[in-house]
């Protein structure tokens, strides 16, 4: 069996033989010198037509993993002028003891938690409501995804306009239904800002969730419900006992996807707040961003990235181990 | 079978040898780029009368913009073997930084002529990115002497200067009688016009938000930033600055808290709005304020900030230097087109059409002064333009003092508090940069 692939691979090499007809030696392990040569040759140009892509791939994701790798264990502040000298293990030593990475670890952490239950559960009610059949449903769902298709730059910029504490359509509307904090400078504060963010956040992000768990949901059987009514179940045991344990692969994956790209939030905090009001807001990715491009400290720069990277294959890591024990229960 | 395992094993060899070989291709293009960085020179240089294209990164938008493109068109005239392309870097002044550096760090010869904050030069002189421009023999008494200095790093002159900026106040002239002088004569005189005039939101507008911005805003308020001062900032001068930027808006309520995320386009709005009859701005606001159909005509002066602690008041001296790129290859032409930026007749007619006060002193003539007369009351601001610290860590002491402000005008922490807390880093950030 193993050795018929890659005869068949090499047939279309082999000259034709005019009249020669259907050859029944064809998918039999090739017999003769002439056979090999012509195989190995088929095989090099495989890899020559892949080589591009592959080199590509190196010099985008592998080159810059390692130089990272290499900056995190060397001296190297690029506007010194003095060429970079080896660290060993400062960097890392320097990013758990200084004031700075272990602060904007632990928000990074309670932002991502916060911001993932809120998108999730909102998420799905969406995503049961689009489910329903109701007049003009594919015009909402278009609706409700629009957001998603924001580039987030563009959405962050807009959130910090509409918090604009003077024409900004958050005061507005807080004045006109005569409910508190009309008056709120948003930016401002620790926990204003962190509420800016958050709506900026899961105003982009929850649309995706509801896709995802839409889709999930559209996979369901009917069947099984019209069972669960015949049984007489009720609306929160239907929900409970069948919906939610059938959309877990689907959760999964929104959750895993929506975790990750939380914790590596940048955007929203680069265009509302700056890592302020004072370092209140700054998160690991805008530390890192901070470290490499007001700084130019690529060893502090290149540690704390590597630290980003081996936190969310933890976090992915985490998920994959709920996977397995899903599938095995 | 033994033939089989052959062919496997060589069809491995050749997969592994296809990705060694990859791996090395894109080892030697990563290789090459740095490498080419290394090199300290600019290669063969282009003669000045050769045919050649130039490429001048500058900020810019509106009247500025098109300023610049017209000295541009002046100067192809004058010098038709040169044409210069324009390269637009962002408005705000740390991106533009950032622009610049990245260019820099890879190692391009391009572009040629560099617009640079007054910050920046001995950023980009330390590990060698700008030119020393000391064998082109520039002038210095043509310039005002702080703005000179700040383009120069261990006695080199690596940056020359193309306009002044200082930070003053404007006020409105219909609401406040005579500007005021001493920090409480300013408390006062915008509480007077919010009680008389109520469609004022306001009494006195600056930024604050956390960008650079904010250092300028604290120094204009009597913050000390020279080198002695940055060994301690946790001076009484500067525990007195940041208190007032602090004050005035949880204290005095004549700034509204919203200036803690301000920057100078707010601080615009604000003023153009007529809404506050204190605003702390830069010179090109007066010729806006001043220009046909601003409801602001003949309303507005422009006075330096009176100091926190009482001293002599304190402008921040900004504007804009241009240098030459240390890998250009047209290095004798881009020093051509710095001179023709810098004489008179290009700077004042920049004067005149975006309001970017000359950097040659040569150049406040009869003729501009009766063209725009408000440059009359802005030399006196210039007078006290107090200038950043000319450091190669500039940048990093900078964004601490950033964190610091904003820290303060949010109400986390006191002026003290925080003076305390950012003292000892500034102190090391100078220390290490020699």
């Amino acid at each position: 069996m193993t050795t018929q692939k890659p005869a068949a691979t090499a047939g279309p090499a082999l000259p034709a033989r005019p009249g020669a007809g259907p050859r029944p030696g064809h998918a039999r392990v090739p017999r003769n010198r002439q056979q090999f040569n012509l195989l190995a040759q088929d095989r090099r140009f495989g890899y020559m037509l892949v080589a591009p892509a592959v080199i590509v791939l190196l010099a985008i994701t592998v080159y810059p993993l390692i130089y990272n790798l290499w900056n995190s264990f060397h001296n190297d502040v690029v506007t010194s002028g003095v060429p970079a000298t080896w660290a060993g293990l400062a960097n890392y030593q320097r990013i758990f003891t200084d004031d700075l990475f272990t602060p904007s670890l632990l928000r990074t952490l309670g932002f991502t938690v916060v911001s993932v239950t809120i998108e999730t559960l909102i998420g799905l009610g969406l995503a049961l409501a689009l489910n329903r059949a109701f007049r003009g449903r594919g015009l909402v769902r278009a609706a409700v995804f629009i957001p998603w298709a924001v580039p987030t730059v563009v959405s962050a910029q807009l959130w910090k306009d509409m918090f604009d504490p003077q024409n900004g359509f958050v005061n507005y509307a807080l004045g006109l239904l005569h409910l508190p904090g009309a008056h709120t400078t948003w930016l401002a504060g620790t926990w204003t800002s962190w509420a800016a963010i958050l709506v900026a956040d899961a105003w982009r992000n929850t649309p995706f969730i509801a896709i995802v768990l839409l889709a999930g949901l559209q996979v369901i059987p009917h069947d099984i419900y019209e069972a669960a009514t015949v049984d007489g179940a009720s609306p929160w045991q239907t929900f409970r006992r069948l919906t939610l344990p059938l959309l877990k692969p689907a959760l999964l994956v929104a959750l895993i996807f929506r975790t990750l790209s939380s914790f590596l939030i940048f955007d929203v905090v680069y265009n509302m707040t700056g890592g302020g009001p004072g370092s209140s807001t700054t998160v690991l990715s805008y530390l890192d961003y901070q470290a490499f491009l007001t700084q130019f400290d690529f060893g502090y720069g290149g540690a704390v990235s590597v630290a980003l990277v081996a936190f969310a294959l933890v976090i992915a890591a985490m998920y994959v181990r709920v996977f397995r024990i899903e599938e095995a229960l | 079978m033994i033939r089989k395992k052959e062919t496997t094993g060589s069809a491995f060899r050749g997969a592994r040898g296809t990705l060694v070989l990859a791996a090395v291709f894109a080892l030697a293009v990563a290789g090459c780029s740095s490498s080419s960085s290394a090199g300290s020179s600019g290669g063969t240089q282009v003669s000045a009368t050769a045919k050649q294209t130039i490429v001048f990164a500058t900020q810019g938008l509106g009247s500025e913009g098109t300023a610049t493109q017209a000295a541009v068109k002046a100067f192809e005239k004058a010098y038709p073997n040169i044409k210069v392309d324009i390269l637009s870097l962002s408005p705000v002044s740390d991106v533009a930084l950032q622009q610049l550096q990245q260019r820099f760090i890879a190692g391009s010869g391009t572009p040629d002529v560099i617009t640079t904050d007054v910050v920046w030069p001995a950023t980009f002189a330390r590990p060698g990115w700008i030119a020393n421009l000391t064998k082109f023999h520039p002038d210095a008494s043509e310039f005002f002497p702080g703005q000179f200095a700040s383009g120069q790093y261990k006695g080199q002159q690596y940056a020359i200067p193309w306009f002044i900026n200082a930070e003053g106040l404007y006020y409105r002239t219909d609401l406040v009688k005579t500007p005021p002088t001493t920090i409480s004569e300013l408390v006062s005189d915008a509480k007077a016009a919010m009680s008389k005039d109520k469609s004022l939101k306001e009494g006195l507008a600056f930024e604050g938000d956390k960008y650079e911005g904010a250092v300028t805003a604290f120094q204009s308020f009597g913050g000390q930033l020279s080198s002695t001062s940055l060994a301690n900032i946790n001076n009484p001068a500067n525990v007195a600055a940041l208190k007032l930027m602090s004050d005035s808006i949880h204290t005095y309520h004549i700034a509204p808290q919203a200036v803690s995320t301000w920057e100078e386009g707010q601080v615009q709005a604000a003023w153009q709005s007529g809404q506050t009859p204190f605003a702390l701005n830069w010179p090109y606001l007066f010729q806006l304020s001043e220009a046909k159909g601003s409801n602001l005509a003949g309303k507005t002066g422009w006075v330096p900030f009176p100091s926190a602690s009482g001293g002599a008041p304190q402008a921040s001296l900004g504007g804009d230097d241009l240098a030459i790129n240390a890998k250009s290859t047209h290095q004798a032409a881009a020093w051509k087109f710095i001179q023709f930026l810098s004489s008179t007749s290009a700077q004042v007619a920049r004067a005149i059409s975006a309001g970017d006060p000359p950097a040659v002193q040569t150049a406040y003539t009869p003729a501009l002064l009766s063209a725009a007369p408000y440059y009359k009351q802005e030399q006196v601001v210039f007078k006290y333009a107090t200038p950043r610290p000319v450091s190669p860590v500039y940048t990093e002491i900078s964004a601490q003092l950033q964190t610091m402000i904003s820290s303060v005008l949010s109400g986390e922490e006191t002026p003290s508090a925080a003076l305390a807390a950012t003292a000892p880093t500034v102190k090391q950030l100078q220390q290490t940069a020699g």
